[in-house]
């Protein structure tokens, strides 16, 4: 029994790290139907960058300006990535310009810092803290936490603020949006910017926890990617629980089966999907008119 | 049409004149990482090789003209090293290729060169079947050569160091999923057979793999009371980081990749009193590996090296390859591997002074002999017995 505690203790720690990731994904897809193939690299910059601060600024106050920093790499990959594919009305276009740009942060990334993982001061504590048997490191419960208030802002923000209810009308219908004044491209922008901007806080959220260096993102973006297809575009819920699903499958078909396996149900659960469920688990089904 | 004939005769007269010019370098390729996860052995290797071509280049070259190198990113990846074997072959047409970092890369790309007869000198690739892909009848001749302490070696001395010297009566494997990885794990079974034995647990991880609770939860359940690794850096420090979350603290005991800085710098104080085989170890035990490592240091303004080893093995395969060339008193391949099968005079290397250390049947310059136990200490590799550093003070002076 404790045993499976353990093991979903970690799941859910693992989990929520994709879920992190994964809503990054959705929050583009929201507005504009496109998705940043970079976000796992956009995970590494806030990662790096924010490794860069933290000898000046310590951890906490290095949290806002690796905010920032996400923000503006966002808004930077949406104006060269994303606006010339939506403008010449390319069809797969921006599949192709996020994935160079995330190549290209990558190797900026590799000339800047090295190519060695590096480790990442832990802000808390690295002796784990045991709950009748189950193990679990403080830094993973920031992890989970940070991830659920991340998600929680994001979402008061667009029920709240203007700018959030922009968003939020754009995702609902870009062209009636556009023809109540609101400036959709704009809004596009400011998307992106809070994509990266969670991705980037995600970075500097796991970093202690996983390891810091160029080529973190890649296998991390790739599952979120995965769950939050699983979970469906576009709904938060369904990052959350298609994250779990993922981090807690991984765990305990590595233990009770063979960790050889440990990646196969997440696949098997996302082809499942894909062919019964193909908006997500938790996704609305769009009747697209032709 | 007269003038036409006249400049085509001196257009090939030209053409004719190009390749013989004296100072025409001898080309050598070098393939390996620069990018990526086991990119720290990869630059160690290059720069290695980089100090040894220099030192030879200052010293006149080999048959009086300079050495090039063709350096290559393989990433690491095997279809990568194909690409770049065929360009090596084919288009910069290397005399000999340098390097191999990973075991498949090393085996997917080794082909073009047999088959080209051009000579490889694997310096890092520790995979047991490297230099047994082209063995004779099969193939007419082997050119494939390595200058690192093969799997075979490391995965036995590895047993002999957990059963017979540590005594533990369980060990559990942990191994990545790459060809280094498992080929390494069937090396450690096999060695364990060996001595009546089988392992409690034999558990699997991927690389980047952030969370390794399962695979240690299966070894301590099955009462594992050390644990053999076969996997590169960061991972290994993701297991040993953990094994301290889970408190479950048993030995490490694994291949070389336990020396990599990704390993010791990610695991700090949790990858304390890792033990592995080590062929070179950064202390400076005789006059030559003292210069050897103050080069290294002045060359690129570092303290500790990324990967000792890697360094080494890099730096010695030159020294070996450009005593084949001389005694070859050619860069055609064939010669330079009759040559290499037959050293007359020894190589004053880093690791050892190799005399004859190739032959028609063995293509491995490390013995058994040669490596010895290195132990994380402190952040650093050091000898982990005394008396290993004490025999490497007088053994090859």
């Amino acid at each position: 029994m404790v045993i499976l505690a353990q093991l979903a203790a970690s799941g859910i720690a693992v989990g929520a790290i994709y879920a992190a990731i994964a809503f990054g994904y959705q929050l583009t897809f929201a507005t504009s139907k496109t998705l940043n193939f970079g976000q796992g690299e956009a995970l590494m910059l806030g990662a790096l960058v924010g490794l860069s601060l933290v000898g000046w600024t310590g951890y906490w106050l290095m949290l806002p300006c690796v905010l920032v920093f996400g923000a503006a790499q966002g808004a930077v990959v949406e104006r060269l990535g994303i606006r010339p594919a939506i403008r010449a009305r390319s069809e797969a276009g921006w599949i192709m310009s996020t994935i160079a740009l995330g190549i290209i942060f990558r190797n900026m990334a590799e000339n800047i810092w090295g190519r060695d993982d590096l480790k990442f001061p832990s802000p808390l504590s690295e002796a784990p803290l045991v709950f009748s048997g189950v193990r679990m490191l403080p830094m993973e419960l920031l992890v989970v936490a940070g991830a659920l208030l991340m998600m929680v802002a994001i979402e008061l923000f667009n029920r709240y603020s203007i700018y959030g209810k922009a968003i939020v009308a754009t995702a609902n219908d870009r062209d009636a949006a556009g023809l109540m004044g609101i400036d959709t491209s704009r809004v596009i922008t400011l998307s992106y910017a809070l994509s990266s901007m969670t991705a980037a806080f995600a970075g500097v959220l796991v970093a202690p926890v996983t390891l810091t260096g160029a080529t973190m993102g890649a296998v991390l973006g790739l599952k979120a990617f995965a769950v939050a297809i699983i979970g469906g575009l576009n709904s938060g819920i369904g990052a959350i629980v298609g994250g779990l699903i993922l981090g807690i499958a991984e765990t305990t078909t590595g233990y009770y089966l063979a960790t050889g396996y440990k990646d196969v149900p997440g696949l098997v659960l996302l082809l499942l999907v894909l062919s019964f469920k193909p908006a997500g688990l938790f996704g609305k089904t769009a009747i697209r008119k032709v | 049409m007269k003038r036409l004939v006249v400049s085509t005769i001196i257009l090939a007269a030209l053409a004719a004149a190009t390749p013989t010019r004296a100072a025409d370098p001898v080309k050598i390729g070098l393939s390996g990482p620069f990018t990526g996860g086991s990119s720290s052995m990869g630059v160690s290797m290059r720069d290695g090789v980089k100090l040894a071509v220099d030192e030879v280049n200052r010293a006149g070259g080999v048959l009086g003209r300079p050495i090039a190198l063709i350096e290559r990113d393989d990433q690491a990846q095997n279809e990568v090293g194909v690409q770049i074997a065929q360009e090596l072959v084919n288009k910069e047409k290397v005399v000999a290729t340098l390097g191999f970092i990973n075991t498949g890369v090393a085996l997917s790309a080794q082909r073009f060169y047999e088959d080209a007869e051009i000579p490889v000198i694997n310096n890092v690739a520790t995979g047991s079947a490297i230099t047994k892909q082209f063995l004779p009848p099969d193939y007419d001749n082997n050119y494939i050569f390595r200058t690192s302490a093969n799997d075979t070696i490391q995965a036995s001395m590895i047993v002999d160091e957990a059963i017979d010297h540590r005594h533990f009566q369980k060990v559990a494997i942990m191994a990545d999923s790459t060809n280094y990885g498992q080929l390494g794990r069937q090396d450690l079974e096999a060695a364990l057979a060996r001595k009546g034995m089988k392992p409690v647990a034999i558990e699997k991880f991927n690389i980047k793999d952030v969370d390794m609770t399962a695979q240690l939860l299966r070894a301590q359940q099955a009462g594992a009371d050390a644990i053999l690794t076969y996997g590169i850096g960061p991972e290994l420090a993701q297991i040993a980081n953990g094994m301290s979350k889970l408190g479950y603290k048993v030995p490490l005991v694994g291949s070389w990749t336990l020396s990599m800085s990704s390993f010791i710098d990610n695991a700090g104080p949790n990858g304390e009193g890792a033990r592995m085989p080590e062929t070179f170890i950064q202390e400076p035990t005789t006059p030559k590996r003292k210069a050897f490592i103050e080069a290294y240091q002045k060359a690129y303004a570092i303290d500790r090296m990324p990967s000792p080893v890697s360094a080494a093995q890099g730096y010695d395969s030159v020294l070996l390859l450009v005593a084949a060339i001389k005694q070859a008193g050619s860069t055609d391949g064939k010669k330079i591997r009759e040559a290499l099968e037959s050293l007359k005079d020894p190589v004053d290397g880093v690791i050892t002074t190799y005399h004859t250390p190739f032959s028609a049947t063995n293509h491995e310059a490390i013995t058994p002999e040669l490596v010895v136990f290195g132990e994380v200490r402190g952040g650093r590799v050091g000898f982990a017995y005394e008396q290993d550093r004490k025999a490497a003070e007088t053994a090859s002076n």
